[in-house]
């Protein structure tokens, strides 16, 4: 049941950010996340500043650069059928698709997405963990089955639950950010607070900011992306998971490229490891198998999490496979 | 001649069935003009506008509303608890805990001891602790997280598997030995030495939670010293005696409504201890309350389909007879006694022909939530385990998994005292028809010559069951009452859970009256109103309840022939009932219509009271069932595809067939739901909590989960000597054989068997990892 709040629906974005100087203030943008949270009690709300009223957060367009501007209140299935983002975004609009279900894809925002909370169970639960104030990190020793093979980092064992960041990160994409000492941009790739960094956040944002768009650039010709995600069950699940690709092809030849995994780490998980192996090669059944084994070399399963080793492995073939085949 | 347009009740030119003669039976429908058909609900309309009220929707002049603090430990003694913050706080009307002397009650007494309603020793997370009233549901939950516990906080045990070893801390002071069963025929010793084949495995289905649309509670209210609550139950009659048992009232001051409830699966056969709490809160407040539970606390307190650790050893001649069957089971009721083992060793007695059978059941006490019966209790656990194992068996001796159980079937039921036979068996021709529709052979052979086919693997699996029940019983007493323009009231004490059971009885009163389903006016679940009827389960409700409404509608008829004689001075035995009108049949012009009858105008309304007869003696009536389903495997990440289900099932007479299809799909979605989803998880290494209490991390199959292509293909015919309708229970065998026959079929399409559940990606790519591996 909810905690007593109180709820402001603002006009202006500089409006949204005073209120948010208030103590134990938080923004709701789609509340597909918020008000589970808040059901849960996960963290203190004393105010709820919705920002849907603000209208420059709203819509998708395209820069003089060719670049992708989506305001943050867009929802993710905008994203996911918009037109431009689809021809020039392919991978981007497959990781709208498979967020979620439908209801809540029309409901939650790709600002919101980006700066969920986590699904571990320990944190969303009746448990004092550490990502809470608390001094134990449960899923150690615990169920540990949907946990990170990567960037725990010794505290805390969290995976980002987000679709959509790994495919931003992927395509080289910033956030703007709006704050009391004005706007600012961050690449996604730095967005994502690592748990030894700081257990108790999940972004960069400071208290009062504001994610206001999302700037995608315009991809280089040869530009490929996709998204492939394996979950629990076929819809309404996160990624046990997942492989965000952005790769630039000259022929058959990978020229460069991104790799970014979901349900890996803590935070969008770049696989190096996958980059290096693909730079410059053709995609042949070898390469795939050797990247396939290098994504996961570096791994360090929990208890019960070992399964995304082979799983990982499994989509990163299957996926450049996927792409080799259309190249 | 009478103005037929002014007949808006009875449906034209419609033959009905014959009546008997006064106290006589009606004998066994031949031809049917109305059940069988593909009939909308009755109350199709209320359930999709909303104006349907459920418990949930019950909302009373001055109603305030309840909440319970539960022990967040799997295990502890309540020391203290503070509730005087709680009694201040702004709304608050009323607070009960254990102390509190009008709730100072036994809850019940059983193999494990007693337990009272607010029981200082708590044995798992989620026991009541205290309740409170207030004017708004946040008012309540506010004042609950006032409530000051003082708990000593014990050590648990969450894991069955860990309950019997020594240093386990005791759930009971009995120690965590619930009940140890066996049974025994033959000689399974020389059993296995007969055999040529024997083969071994262990098994494991994990805990599910029941998850019905609407969660539990009820509505509480006193007039005077009576009580009226209106509870989402599948029994009324069930939830009035258990309140009037623990307050200590006569069964006639308390009444209990349930006209809709939005589904149970087993966990509503009894009343819960909410119930009780919220008449008491009632009282204390003077004024009603209405208490419904949260899902997490429905996932805590209130039921699951236990956990079961199975052990199946198998013997088999090389033609394919089974010579002996050796099975074992440890699962838990949580902290309850019984209910772990329930029925999960059924099948392996009473399936399959075989002379040597051995089972030995082990209930273990755990610091977990209760189990209660769940849709075919015991059933879908005993299927995961024979049934793999006849398919294993198959393949051991080189024969086709439906040939193999052909080889085997049962004549009688081998498990009951004196071995009496079925009332009508129809599982040769489940296998036989279902493998035919699914066209088993050539999919097979098919799906089996693949293995070139890169890394995507299709499989086809099938499996069968009977249920051990499903036959219906006394008592029933239902009242069909005829009015004087024609139209008709049903009332009834059953509870319809979202099946159909009141459209199917509208039918069956439509059968035998010739007047139109929507003609009927239906009051059910209402101890006020209705008469006795046990609850709503055990696929028993159309067969019990269906034979009584048909005699209550014969007997609706004979009375309105008997007037007929009389109006027409001829005798009654010359009389037929044509629904508008009854006629001799000796002499046409000799006719009146019913709503002519004098009779019937001066008495207003024709009573028909019918009564649920005994079932035949020494027989047996139980469904059975066969289910066939193809997948495909992504063997390089252990994704699972469900491609086709065919469900062939005799459940004898199909009443309607929409709602008969409706109980097939959702049976095996809930089948899909253990198959590949479905599982409780506890933190049983570090707190003993439960993690999953969402929908979220509790995953049930949504619709891209369940194939699309499912087909429900009945099996005929009627039972004519189960009752009266020819009708047997259908809502639970439907999801029997579903998960065993997804594992069977993922095992044809990997060549890997699966014994523990969920078959997910978590288990599936590491079985597939670990076999490349060997190699």
């Amino acid at each position: 049941m909810f905690p007593d709040f109180d709820y402001v629906r603002p006009q202006s974005l500089q409006a949204a950010i005073t209120h948010l100087a208030d103590e134990a203030a938080v923004v709701h943008a789609g509340g597909t996340d918020l008000l589970g949270c808040l059901r849960e009690h996960i963290f203190a709300v004393k105010k709820v500043v919705s920002i849907s009223a603000v209208k420059e957060l709203h819509g998708i367009d395209e820069a003089a650069d060719g670049a992708l501007r989506i305001g943050a209140l867009t929802t993710i299935r905008t994203v996911a059928e918009h037109p431009l983002v689809r021809r020039r975004f392919s991978g981007l609009a497959q990781s709208a698709s498979e967020v979620a279900s439908p209801q809540l894809r029309n409901q939650g925002t790709i600002g919101g997405n980006i700066c969920q909370k986590p699904r571990c169970w320990y944190y969303r639960g009746d448990f004092n963990c550490l990502r809470k104030g608390g001094g134990t990190c449960f899923a150690v020793d615990g169920e540990n089955q949907f946990h990170c093979i990567f960037g725990g980092g010794g505290t805390c064992f969290i995976v980002h639950p987000s679709d959509i960041a790994p495919c931003l990160v992927a395509l080289n994409a910033t956030a703007r950010v709006a704050g009391p000492s004005g706007v600012r941009e961050v690449p996604l790739e730095k967005f994502f607070m690592r748990p030894e960094v700081d257990v108790q956040h999940e972004t960069v944002l400071e208290p009062r900011e504001i994610v206001t768009q999302i700037l995608v650039p315009p991809p280089a010709a040869g530009t490929r992306s996709a998204y492939r995600k394996v979950r629990a069950r076929r819809s309404w699940d996160f990624a046990l998971a997942g492989v965000a690709l952005a790769l630039r092809f000259d022929g058959r030849r990978v020229v460069e490229g991104r790799v970014v995994l979901s349900g890996a780490a803590p935070v969008p998980w770049r696989s190096a490891e996958v980059e290096q192996t693909i730079r410059g090669k053709e995609l042949d059944s070898d390469v795939i198998a050797a990247a396939a084994k290098a994504a996961v070399a570096e791994a360090e399963p929990l208890g019960k999490n070992g399964y995304k080793i082979p799983l990982f492995q499994g989509v990163i073939e299957e996926e450049l496979a996927r792409m080799s085949a259309s190249a | 001649m009478a103005d037929e347009s002014k007949d808006i009740y009875f449906v034209q030119g419609i033959p009905v069935p014959d009546t008997p003669l006064p106290g006589k039976e009606p004998e066994a429908w031949q031809e049917t003009n109305v059940v069988g058909k593909r009939l909308p609900r009755v109350d199709a309309y209320e359930r999709v506008s909303g104006s349907a009220v459920y418990p949930s929707d019950v909302h009373l002049p001055n109603m305030l509303h309840g909440a319970i603090l539960r022990c967040p430990h799997p295990h502890a003694r309540v020391r203290n608890v503070d509730t005087s913050a709680a009694s201040r706080m702004p709304g608050v009307r009323a607070v009960i805990r254990g102390t509190t002397p009008e709730a100072d009650l036994v809850w019940k007494k059983d193999a494990a001891g007693e337990m009272r309603l607010f029981d200082p020793h708590c044995r798992f997370e989620g026991e009541e602790v205290a309740a409170v009233a207030a004017e708004t549901p946040y008012q309540a939950r506010d004042a609950i997280n006032a409530i000051r516990v003082d708990y000593e906080v014990l050590p648990f045990v969450a894991d069955e598997r860990r309950a019997l070893q020594a240093g386990s801390p005791p759930v009971h002071s009995k120690g965590n030995l619930s009940k140890s069963d066996t049974y025994e025929r033959g000689d399974v010793t020389r059993g296995f030495a007969a055999a040529e084949v024997v083969l071994e495995e262990s098994y494991r289905t994990e805990c599910e939670l029941h998850t019905p649309l609407e969660p539990h509670g009820c509505v509480a209210s006193w007039e005077g010293r009576s009580l009226t609550v209106w509870e989402s139950t599948q029994g009324v009659y069930a939830v009035q005696s258990r309140v009037a048992e623990v307050l200590k009232l006569p069964l006639a001051r308390v009444r209990v409504i349930g006209h809709y409830m939005g589904g149970g699966f087993g966990s509503k056969l009894e009343a819960g201890k909410y119930t009780v709490i919220a008449a008491l809160l009632a009282r204390q407040s003077a004024r009603p309350v209405k208490l419904l539970l949260t899902r997490e606390e429905t996932y805590l307190a209130v039921g699951n389909r236990p956990p079961c650790n199975m052990t199946l050893k198998a013997g088999v001649k090389r033609d394919g007879t089974l010579t002996a069957l050796e099975f074992t089971c440890l699962a838990t009721g949580g902290a309850s006694p019984a209910g772990g083992t329930s029925l999960v060793d059924w099948l392996i007695r009473d399936l399959y022909t075989c002379p040597n059978v051995r089972t030995t059941l082990t209930d273990v006490f755990t610091n977990a939530g209760p189990a209660r019966a769940f849709r075919a209790p015991g059933h879908p656990q005993g299927a995961w385990a024979l049934e793999q194992m006849m398919d294993a068996l198959a393949e051991a001796v080189g024969m086709d998994p439906v040939r193999l159980r052909l080889k085997n079937m049962a004549a009688f039921s081998q498990a009951r005292e004196g071995n009496p036979a079925y009332t009508s068996t129809g599982f040769r021709k489940c296998l036989e028809q279902g493998a035919a529709a699914f066209g088993w052979e050539k999919a097979r052979r098919e799906t089996g010559a693949q293995a070139a086919r890169g890394h995507m693997r299709r499989g086809v699996g099938m499996a069968g069951c009977l249920w051990v029940a499903g036959g219906g019983r006394p008592p029933s007493t239902v009242i069909v009452k005829l009015f004087s323009d024609g139209s008709v009231n049903l009332n009834m004490g059953a509870s319809d859970l979202g099946t159909g059971t009141k459209t199917v009885m509208a039918m069956v009163v439509a059968e035998e009256l010739g007047i139109k389903p929507e003609a009927i006016q239906i009051e059910n679940a209402d101890t006020g109103t209705t008469q006795y009827a046990t609850p709503s389960g055990g696929s028993k409700t159309v067969p019990t309840e269906a034979p009584a409404v048909r005699n209550a509608a014969v007997q609706v008829k004979q009375k309105l022939m008997e007037m007929a004689a009389a109006a027409l001075k001829t005798d009654v035995s010359e009389l037929a009932y044509q629904g508008r009108e009854i006629v001799s049949r000796r002499d046409a012009s000799k006719r009146i219509a019913v709503k002519d009858l004098d009779a019937l105008k001066r008495q207003g309304v024709v009573v028909g009271v019918g009564y649920r007869g005994p079932n035949p003696k020494n027989k047996v009536v139980n469904p059975f069932g066969a289910q066939f389903c193809e997948v495909e495997v992504n063997t390089k990440t252990g994704e699972l595809k469900i491609l086709r289900f065919v469900a062939a099932h005799d459940s004898g007479r199909v009443m309607n067939r929409l709602t008969y299809d409706n109980q097939v799909f959702g049976g095996i979605t809930m089948g899909i739901g253990l198959a590949m989803t479905e599982a409780r998880i506890l933190d049983a290494g570090q707190t003993g909590k439960m993690v999953n209490r969402n929908w979220h991390d509790y995953k049930l199959p949504t619709a891209l989960d369940v194939p699309a292509d499912i087909t429900s293909l009945p099996i005929g015919p009627a039972d004519a000597e189960a009752n009266n309708t020819g009708a047997k229970g259908l809502g639970e065998p439907v999801t029997i054989p579903t998960a065993a026959a997804v594992a069977n079929a993922v095992c044809h399409a990997t060549g890997l068997r699966i014994t523990q559940t969920p078959i997910n990606p978590l288990q599936l790519v590491q079985r597939l990892a670990e076999r490349r591996k060997e190699g």
